[in-house]
């Protein structure tokens, strides 16, 4: 353990600056956002939780996969053409060039170039996380990262891989916390290379990883001392006291699949407006949509977050939309983070913030669905589910949730 | 005001104990003492929920659009304050309600609390605020307080507001509020009329860098009904890009704001829906005052008219040479 003057702060992140992009929460506009920092930012620190995760710095809202181009193959044939047209397509990558274009014969007629994204991503520092944003990331790196033998993501693993996460503990957590709720905690270092505890004058630095090993090298570190890690582990202790545990974690999963049926999710879902505020602050919701934009000939292939609330979330290419019903698109968000994550990655896909309780614009509370829902006693009122679809739980059986007459008929085209 | 909360729980009470309605929509007390959120009460103990006072900012006839409404078929009663019972005239005007399955309460209003000028001023979450008369009180868990004077915590609409009664109701909770007479008037838009196109230029792309393309504003919008047909949402043809930066943000909020002129009183709900703080209401206040400039309409005022842009009016005095 070491200790770091307050006074020092930004000098330390100016030495990060050197050899990586710093990012930390700063106050604009009354807002307190995670921002890229340079010298003179002033780090807000006071405010416990930064308006939206730091999530767009390893899991961009939106990046660019590969770029594309059609050529005729009359042009293509043309001695030159395609040699001009594959070194414009890499020099408009950005960084070094892009990767190597790969040549494919396409439909009617043309041939379609692409070059691949710089998978090279920019060192980053981010300083300032507070645990829960932190296990956000160790939570996602499941799906990410190849967990189970499922898919691996290069795209995420190279910021992932090249990012320093610098946790600073709670001071004072907010009522809408409830990290404690989900196996974390307000001084909790999972995910944390170095975690920083305030105390009076700066703050006492520990390290959890060979990464934060080398950040505690930087020569402003000082000899820490007994009462300062006496007052660190005490702030601590004071802020776990004010987390509450609003639901029991054991029965969640069991639960869940037990009231997949239930009525109650139409009542619980009532003031929902279906938008996607909770799933964009939110530090590990991960869903995302695959897009071309295509302008003539010429287009790029983006990835960008999508939202489970969004009522095309599950369109289907026939037009047919399991999840047309509200209730049923927020049974899944629930079910996703509690049940079936878990199942499949041996993790929790929530980290406790509170946020999507704070920003959502009718404050559906997470703890409350839970605590309802999550219970093993089982909410079958007014259906009769006769259980089909419920055992693995991922069948579309979402139809019989709420909003049948209506919105069920539009959902059940079959082409 | 407690008398309106009193009238309105009687009302909801009555409606349901006489099977004229399946559910009553109010507003009611939120995760903390500082919280106030949309309530669907059913029977008579839910409806001792109900709650009236100035947090209570809520437009609620954002739940009687299209797919919001469930079942489709059920008969609703609602709690409407002036600014909100103008989306409802939209939407009846454009017929997208039926008007025989709603109880409409309408409630006279004296103005709508911004809770952002509130928790500006501490650093600490606020958990409770209370009103009484003309002070508010507002407290954070640790025992901060601060008092203010209410009329200078209200939004910024309703130092404008020239309609605090509703527009339509079936019952009135408790007396109705003077009415300012006159002209429409703009405060809010002095500052930003007052900016050069490059000033505007920079200010509009400041705050829409911030936008994440949460649909906060389309959804919590009762005139944006669209769904998943939305402009917003086409993904082929992609009309609106995925590239969330201040252009396609920009333009995803310009297809929002001109697609319910004319049907938007601008009742800041949008506004007061945003995670991030962009100025909604400021910029369909200035469509609505082009739309009043143009065309002398004020959206969502009598339920036999046509929104402006849905009609075609030989004596439109725009175009008039």
């Amino acid at each position: 353990m070491k200790f770091l003057k307050e006074s020092d702060l930004p000098a330390f992140l100016e030495h990060l600056s050197g050899e990586a992009a710093v990012v930390a929460p700063a106050k604009v506009d009354g807002m307190v956002r995670f921002l890229p920092w340079s010298p003179g930012t002033e780090v807000e620190l006071e405010a416990l939780l930064a308006r939206q995760s730091a999530k767009e710095f390893i899991f961009p809202q939106w990046e660019t996969f590969l770029k594309f181009r059609y050529l005729m193959v009359c042009d293509a044939k043309r001695p030159g053409t395609t040699e001009d047209a594959k070194m414009e397509l890499r020099l408009s990558e950005e960084g070094e060039g892009g990767g190597e274009v790969v040549a494919v014969p396409a439909p009617a007629a043309h041939e379609l170039l692409m070059v691949g994204a710089e998978q090279q991503a920019v060192s980053q520092v981010i300083f300032g996380l507070r645990p829960c944003d932190a296990r956000g990331f160790v939570q996602m790196d499941r799906v990410f990262g190849g967990y189970g033998g499922f898919y691996f993501d290069p795209y995420y693993h190279a910021r992932r891989s090249v990012a320093t996460l610098l946790v600073v503990s709670c001071h004072e957590p907010r009522s809408t916390c409830f990290c404690r709720g989900v196996g974390g905690g307000p001084a909790d270092a999972e995910g944390a290379d170095v975690l920083f505890t305030r105390v009076p004058e700066g703050f006492v630095a520990q390290a959890f990883s060979d990464k934060g090993a080398a950040v505690l090298q930087y020569p402003g570190f000082e000899e820490v001392s007994e009462p300062q890690v006496a007052a660190a582990e005490q702030s601590k202790a004071r802020a776990e006291e004010m987390v509450s545990v609003p639901f029991e974690l054991e029965s969640l999963r069991e639960g869940l699949r037990a009231n997949f049926e239930s009525a109650d999710w139409q009542e619980l879902s009532r003031r929902c407006i279906s938008c996607g505020t909770c799933t964009y602050v939110c530090p590990n919701c991960y869903c995302f949509n695959v897009t071309d934009e295509v302008v003539e000939t010429q287009g790029e292939r983006l990835r960008s977050w999508d939202n489970c609330f969004n009522p095309s979330y599950t369109l289907e290419a026939s037009g047919h939309n399991p999840r047309d019903a509200k209730p049923s698109r927020f049974r899944n968000r629930f079910n996703h983070k509690f049940w079936y994550y878990p199942e499949k990655y041996d993790s929790l896909l929530c980290s406790g913030c509170g946020r999507c309780i704070t920003y959502c614009p009718t404050r559906i509370d997470i703890r409350e669905v839970l605590s309802v829902m999550g219970g093993n006693e089982t909410r079958a009122a007014g259906q009769a589910a006769g259980g089909a679809g419920a055992a693995d739980g991922q069948v579309a059986a979402d139809a019989k949730v709420g909003g049948d007459a209506a919105d069920g008929e539009e959902s059940q085209h079959g082409r | 005001m407690s008398d309106r909360q009193a009238i309105i729980r009687e009302l909801a009470r009555e409606a349901l104990a006489e099977g004229r309605i399946d559910c009553f929509v109010g507003w009611g007390p939120g995760y903390d003492g500082s919280q106030v959120i949309p309530v669907f009460a059913k029977d008579a103990a839910e409806v001792e929920e109900l709650q009236w006072n100035p947090l209570c900012h809520h437009n609620l006839t954002m739940f009687l659009k299209r797919k919001m409404a469930e079942p489709a078929d059920a008969r609703i009663g609602v709690c409407v304050k002036g600014c909100d019972s103008r989306t409802l005239v939209a939407l009846l005007q454009e017929g997208l309600v039926d008007r025989e399955r709603l109880y409409i309460v309408g409630v006279p209003c004296d103005g709508v609390i911004d809770r952002r000028k509130i928790d500006r001023e501490f650093a600490a979450e606020v958990v409770e605020v209370g009103v009484n008369g003309d002070t508010v009180v507002a407290r954070t868990a640790a025992g901060a307080e601060k008092h203010f004077d209410r009329p200078a915590l209200l939004l910024d609409q309703c130092a404008a507001c020239r309609f605090p009664n509703p527009r339509v109701a079936d019952d009135i909770a408790g007396d109705t509020v003077p009415e300012p007479e006159g002209e429409p008037v703009w405060p809010a838009l002095e500052e930003f009329e007052s900016l050069s196109p490059a000033e505007k230029d920079g200010l509009l792309a400041a705050v829409f860098s911030s936008c994440i393309r949460c649909f906060a504003c389309i959804h919590a919008c009762p005139v944006c009904y669209c769904w998943d047909q939305c402009v917003n949402r086409s993904r082929t043809p992609a009309l609106v890009g995925q590239r969330v930066e201040t252009p396609e943000n920009l333009m995803f909020q310009l297809v929002h704001i001109f697609h319910v002129a004319g049907r938007c009183p601008s009742c800041g709900a949008c506004d007061r829906a945003c995670p991030v703080e962009i100025p909604l209401y400021l910029l369909h206040q200035k469509m609505n005052k082009e739309l009043y400039d143009m065309l002398g309409f004020e959206a969502g005022v009598n339920v036999d008219d046509r929104p402006a842009l849905q009609a075609f009016n030989l004596d439109d005095p725009f175009g008039q040479g």
